[in-house]
C-alpha cells in the first residue's frame, strides 16, 4: 500500500505513546510547521486511542477534545463548541507543566543541534539576526518540564546544525549531566522524527544517534542533510512502514486533510 | 445601594489613547489573533505614538501592526506571529534591521511577569528558562536558589506597564468589565495584565447598565478599581476573533498578510485602513456591514464538527 511520509511519521510517533500518558499540543503556526508540530502528533494520538491506549491529549486549553471531529478553523467560537472533558484557564494548563503533569511534549523548531537543543527565536546574531523567527512560545516549557519530548521537524543541513544560534528549547544543553545540574524536572528529548529518519540520544554522551532510516532513504542522504556527526548503529535498520490498517485508519481520521495537509486556518 | 458618587469612566477611543505618551510601556491583551484590542491599536497608530515598549504573552497582528507603523521601540513577549498565515513580516523586518529590540520569553515567563505584579510580589520562581538563551538576553530572568530546598530557579521579574490595553465583551460606564460565559480560556491572561498595569484602557463590544452588571456579578473579571477608561468599540477586535461573538475576518487577515510583504505595500494598507479613517466608527463603515456580519454569522468552515 502506498503511503505518505506524514502517514509514516504519524504511525511511528503513535507507537511511542503510553497508557496513562498526557501529551500537550499547541495550536501551532501555519503551513509545514503546523503539520510537524500539530498535525502529526494529533493523528498519532487519535491512532493510539483506536488501539485502546488511554492517552490524554491537551490541546491548548482544551483537555481531551474530539480529535476525529476537529473544527476546520481554530477560531474561538469553533473551539468553544468543540466537545472536550475540560476547558481550563491557560495559566492553569501551563502550571500543570511545571507541576510535572506532562509526560510527552511534542515540539519542533527551526534549528536542532547534536544535543537536541532547539531554536525558534533567531537565526544568526540575536541582536541583528539574519532571520527573526516567531519566538519561543511554549517550546522552552515543554523542553524543560515534560517527562520526555518528541521532536518532529524536517531534516536538512539548515535545520540540523552543530550548535543552535539561540537555545530556546533545552535538550541536553552542553552534554551529559547538564540537565541534572540545573535541576530540570523533565527528562529531555527521547526521539527525533524527520522526513528521512528516526533518531534518539546515546545515554552516555547525550549525542544524537540514528535509530532507523526511512524506506528508500540512504545513509549518504542523511549524512548530507545533517550538519554534525551522528552516531550510527553497525547495521542501520529501516523504519517500519505503516501497515495497511494504520494507513486506512489515518485516512478515516484525517479524511479532509486538516492535520496532515495543514488545512486548519 | 451603591454610592451616588461613583465616577464614570466611559470615554471616546481618541480620548483614552491620547493619555498614552511617547515612550510609554504598553501591555496588550489577547492571544495570537484572538481578542486583541485592535480598535485601540489602530488609534495608537492614528495618533502617531513613538518609542513604545510593547509587552504581551502571545501576540500577532496587534504587535506586528504597531511595529509596521513605527510606533514601537521594544517588543517583549513569547511570540509574534500570524497564526496559520505564517511569520509576522513587519516584525521580522524591524528586528532584522535593528529598528526594534526584542526581549524574549517563554509562555510561562511572559505570564509570570504580569502574574507576579498582580499577586503583589516583585518576582515569581520558574524553572523553565534555566540553561536557555532566554536568560542570556533577558535581564528580567535571573538565577536564584530556593531557601527551602536549594533548587535553582529563574526569578521572573514582575512588570508594571504604564498602560494595559484590553478588549472585552461588556462593561458599565463605571468600568466594571465583563466577559460572556462563553470566553475562550487562551485569553485568561488578560486578567493578570489588567491587574499589573498602572493605567488600564478597556474597549468593549457593548456598554451595559450598572443594573445589568450587578445582576450578573460573576461575569465581571476586572472590577472598576483596576480600570482607568472604558471605550465602546463594537467589533473592536476585528479582524481577530472574539470568543462566541464573532470569528476571524479571514479575507481581511489575508489582505493584511499580503500587504505586509513589503514596507511600501504595508504603508499603503495603513493609509487605507487606519490613517485615512477618522475613528473606529468610520473604520466599521469601511469594512462594511456585510463584512462584519459575515465574520459574525457565516456558517463555520468547520468540516464535520459541531458548529457554533
Amino acid at each position: 500500500m502506498t503511503y505518505t511520509i506524514e502517514e509514516l511519521l504519524a504511525a511511528r510517533v503513535s507507537a511511542e505513546l503510553e497508557d496513562g500518558g498526557l501529551g500537550f499540543i499547541g495550536l501551532g503556526t501555519g503551513g509545514r510547521s503546523f503539520v510537524f508540530a500539530v498535525g502529526i502528533p494529533s493523528i498519532a494520538i487519535a491512532l493510539a486511542h483506536r488501539r485502546g491506549i488511554d492517552f490524554i491529549a491537551q490541546y491548548g486549553v482544551a483537555l481531551e477534545p474530539d480529535i476525529e471531529n476537529a473544527p476546520g478553523c481554530f477560531e474561538d467560537r469553533n473551539l468553544l463548541a468543540w466537545p472536550a472533558a475540560a476547558n481550563l484557564p491557560v495559566e492553569t494548563c501551563l502550571d500543570g507543566f511545571k507541576r510535572g503533569k506532562m509526560t510527552v511534549g511534542f515540539i519542533s523548531g527551526a534549528q536542532i543541534d547534536k544535543f537536541g537543543n532547539l531554536n525558534s527565536v533567531a537565526i544568526g546574531d540575536y541582536h541583528k539576526p539574519k532571520v527573526r523567527l516567531v519566538g519561543a512560545i511554549a517550546q522552552p516549557d515543554h523542553a524543560a518540564n515534560a517527562k520526555r519530548t518528541i521532536i518532529i521537524l524536517p531534516h536538512s543541513r539548515r535545520t540540523f546544525v552543530e550548535k543552535v544560534d539561540y537555545r530556546s528549547g533545552f535538550g541536553f544543553g552542553d552534554g551529559p549531566g547538564h540537565r541534572e545540574r540545573l535541576g530540570l524536572i523533565g527528562g529531555g528529548p527521547s526521539k527525533v522524527f524527520t522526513d528521512l529518519a528516526v533518531l534518539d540520544f546515546e545515554p552516555e554522551s547525550c549525542r544524537m544517534r540514528v535509530v532507523s532510516v526511512h524506506p528508500g532513504v540512504t545513509r549518504e542522504q542523511v549524512v548530507a542533510e545533517t550538519g554534525f556527526e551522528l552516531i550510527w548503529p553497525d547495521d542501520v535498520p529501516v523504519t517500519p512502514r505503516p501497515t495497511a490498517e494504520e494507513v486506512a485508519a489515518i485516512r478515516e481520521i484525517d479524511k479532509d486533510g486538516k492535520f496532515l495537509n495543514g488545512r486548519i486556518f | 445601594m451603591p454610592s451616588t458618587g461613583i465616577p464614570e469612566r466611559l470615554v471616546s477611543v481618541e480620548e483614552a489613547i491620547a493619555a498614552i505618551p511617547d515612550g510609554a510601556s504598553v501591555a496588550i491583551g489577547g492571544h495570537t489573533l484572538r481578542r486583541h484590542p485592535m480598535a485601540l491599536v489602530r488609534e495608537i497608530i492614528r495618533q502617531g505614538k513613538r518609542g513604545l515598549h510593547l509587552l504581551g504573552w502571545n501576540n500577532g497582528i496587534d504587535m506586528d501592526m504597531l511595529v509596521g507603523a513605527g510606533c514601537a521601540r521594544v517588543v517583549e513577549t513569547s511570540y509574534v506571529g500570524m497564526g496559520a498565515l505564517g511569520l509576522a513580516r513587519n516584525m521580522r523586518r524591524a528586528v532584522e534591521s535593528g529598528q526594534v529590540e526584542t526581549v524574549d520569553h517563554s509562555e510561562t515567563t511572559a505570564i509570570d511577569m504580569f502574574r507576579a505584579t498582580a499577586l503583589g510580589v516583585d518576582f515569581l520562581p520558574n524553572r523553565t528558562p534555566l540553561g536557555t538563551d532566554l536568560m542570556t538576553y533577558n535581564d528580567g530572568l535571573v538565577e536564584i536558589t530556593s531557601p527551602f530546598t536549594g533548587q535553582t530557579y529563574a526569578a521572573v521579574r514582575g512588570v508594571q506597564p504604564d498602560f494595559a490595553i484590553l478588549h472585552a465583551h461588556t462593561a458599565d460606564v463605571h468600568g466594571n468589565v465583563q466577559l460572556d460565559e462563553a470566553n475562550w480560556y487562551d485569553n485568561s491572561v488578560d486578567s493578570f495584565i489588567g491587574r499589573a498595569a498602572t493605567h488600564v484602557i478597556v474597549s468593549v463590544e457593548q456598554i451595559v447598565s450598572t443594573d445589568y452588571v450587578r445582576s450578573h456579578p460573576r461575569q465581571t473579571y476586572l472590577p472598576r478599581e483596576y480600570v482607568t477608561a472604558v471605550v465602546h468599540a463594537p467589533f473592536g477586535a476585528h479582524p481577530c476573533c472574539c470568543d462566541a461573538r464573532y470569528g476571524y475576518d479571514q479575507a481581511e487577515l489575508r489582505a493584511y498578510y499580503e500587504a505586509s510583504k513589503s514596507a511600501e505595500t504595508f504603508d499603503a494598507y495603513l493609509t487605507d485602513r487606519v490613517r485615512s479613517v477618522r475613528d473606529h466608527w468610520e473604520y466599521l463603515d469601511k469594512v462594511g456591514v456585510a463584512g462584519l456580519l459575515t465574520a459574525a454569522t457565516r456558517p463555520s468552515v468547520t468540516q464535520g464538527a459541531v458548529q457554533a
